[in-house]
């Protein structure tokens, strides 16, 4: 089970039965589900949801959605675009797969009726919560990106979303950092994503009217050295120099990177820990905020029962001070 | 003629220490990774003190204090290792390899400035 306090999940919710609106809505906060509805019920307004970046956890369907049978065809295009998000299928009799007509029940995680949410719940906690993410891990990686990310952008108040898992596999923005992520109780990767074009332009903001013309390229330098704060922040906290990294074998996987589709595979089918944190301009309050986010997909190696914060962190030289030997 | 060189692959690393010694009275070289500051630090004898991150392509920070040591055979400059490594099997041996200083990142230049200026001379 993931900390029940501290991480959340997106789903999309594709449910017109007015009657059970609120009892669903209720159900998803209990289970800290973040339910989002399309505003055009329709397939073609689905798609649209589904290829903009929402961070899907999964998706809650009901069988009969858009009209009789409709959410099952519906549940097929769903599948056949984004098979990394779980589909729970909302019956209205029968908590079960079997019997579904003129459709593969390949397409769905579970099926679930309102009468049993209870056990539903088990459901979703095996699924989207499967992955267990320790609070004071997810504090620390919270702690250390916000400071990272202030140290690169003086000129900006640095704010931090809710955590939550994701399923979805989706890149956001247009640009994205990743490193490899590598200790004795976790093994996988860290990326950063965000727009090139605002990005840069909070960049040309703080750099002043007299600097020299900033390209993707600052861009880039910037979001490698965030990158490159964040890992060595984490390293010292969480990997340090006490783990004996000798005896771990290095298996790795390939990762699959589909520009068409903007798709990203690390071979793992288990929720990814999302943060979204938001610049925005000291001297501009009204200015959007500038999105990053921040994945963590540790798809080689996971032991959290191994985790734990290095115990000699608080003697540690605090980060810019000189050390002489 | 420069007082002292800056290794960091990152430009954004490379930039802010640059700049901020630069405002500071130093003069100041770029390199941008171990190699280029191997070449730099070779062909510009004034150089006093090396501020050099430790993970970088072609040649690593350490390696690079290595060699200075002895493929260049340059016993007295200062090298100072700025990066965001902090483990004491890294440290020591940045020590055999007559390091002066280890600056974790992020660089607060306010912090050390009057000790670079006296390593600089």
């Amino acid at each position: 089970m993931t900390d029940a306090a501290l991480v959340m999940s997106k789903v999309l919710i594709l449910d017109d039965a007015s009657e059970h609106f609120a009892q669903i809505k209720q159900f998803c906060e209990e289970c800290r589900l973040l339910g989002i509805k399309p505003n055009v019920g329709s397939q073609g307004g689905v798609m649209a949801i589904l290829r903009s970046n929402v961070d899907l956890g999964g998706i809650l369907l009901y069988e009969n959605y858009g009209g009789q049978a409709m959410g099952l065809t519906l549940a097929h295009a769903i599948h056949a675009a984004r098979p990394e998000l779980p589909i729970f299928l909302r019956r209205d009799t029968e908590a079960s797969l079997t019997g579904l007509v003129g459709t593969d029940d390949g397409a769905f995680c579970a099926a679930f009726t309102m009468s049993d949410l209870e056990s539903f719940k088990a459901v979703l906690e095996s699924s989207i919560f499967s992955r267990v993410y320790p609070t004071d891990l997810v504090r620390g990686i919270t702690e250390m990106t916000l400071s990272s990310l202030q140290t690169l952008f003086k000129t900006c108040t640095v704010e931090v979303e809710a955590p939550y898992l994701v399923k979805d596999q989706i890149i956001y923005g247009e640009v994205f950092s990743m490193i490899a992520i590598e200790s004795n109780w976790c093994r996988g990767y860290m990326m950063l994503q965000t727009e090139e074009e605002r990005m840069l332009d909070l960049l040309r903001h703080a750099a002043g009217a007299d600097a020299e013309p900033l390209t993707f390229r600052d861009l880039n330098s910037v979001l490698g050295e965030a990158t490159n704060l964040i890992w060595g922040s984490f390293k010292n906290r969480y990997v340090g120099f006490r783990d004996d990294m000798s005896g771990l074998t290095q298996t790795q996987v390939p990762i699959i990177i589909n520009h068409q589709r903007r798709y990203i595979s690390f071979g793992s089918v288990d929720p990814q820990l999302c943060l979204k944190y938001n610049l925005l301009p000291l001297d501009d309050p009204q200015a959007a905020p500038v999105p990053v986010f921040q994945r963590f997909v540790f798809n080689l190696s996971w032991s959290p029962d191994q985790f734990s914060e290095n115990p000699s962190v608080e003697a540690l030289v605090d980060s810019g001070e000189l050390e002489m030997f | 003629m420069a007082q002292i060189l800056v290794v960091d692959d990152s430009s954004t690393v490379r930039n802010e220490v640059c700049d901020f010694l630069k405002a500071n009275g130093l003069t100041v070289t770029a390199a941008v990774d171990g190699k280029d500051g191997l070449d730099k630090l070779r062909a510009d004898p004034a150089i006093k003190l090396v501020v050099s991150d430790v993970n970088m392509p072609n040649m690593d920070g350490l390696t690079m204090a290595e060699k200075i040591r002895g493929e260049l055979g340059n016993t007295t400059v200062n090298i100072i290792m700025l990066t965001t490594e902090n483990s004491p099997s890294m440290k020591e041996r940045g020590k055999a390899a007559g390091i002066k200083g280890w600056i974790v990142k992020p660089f607060s230049g306010a912090a050390v400035i009057a000790t670079f200026k006296k390593l600089a001379v």
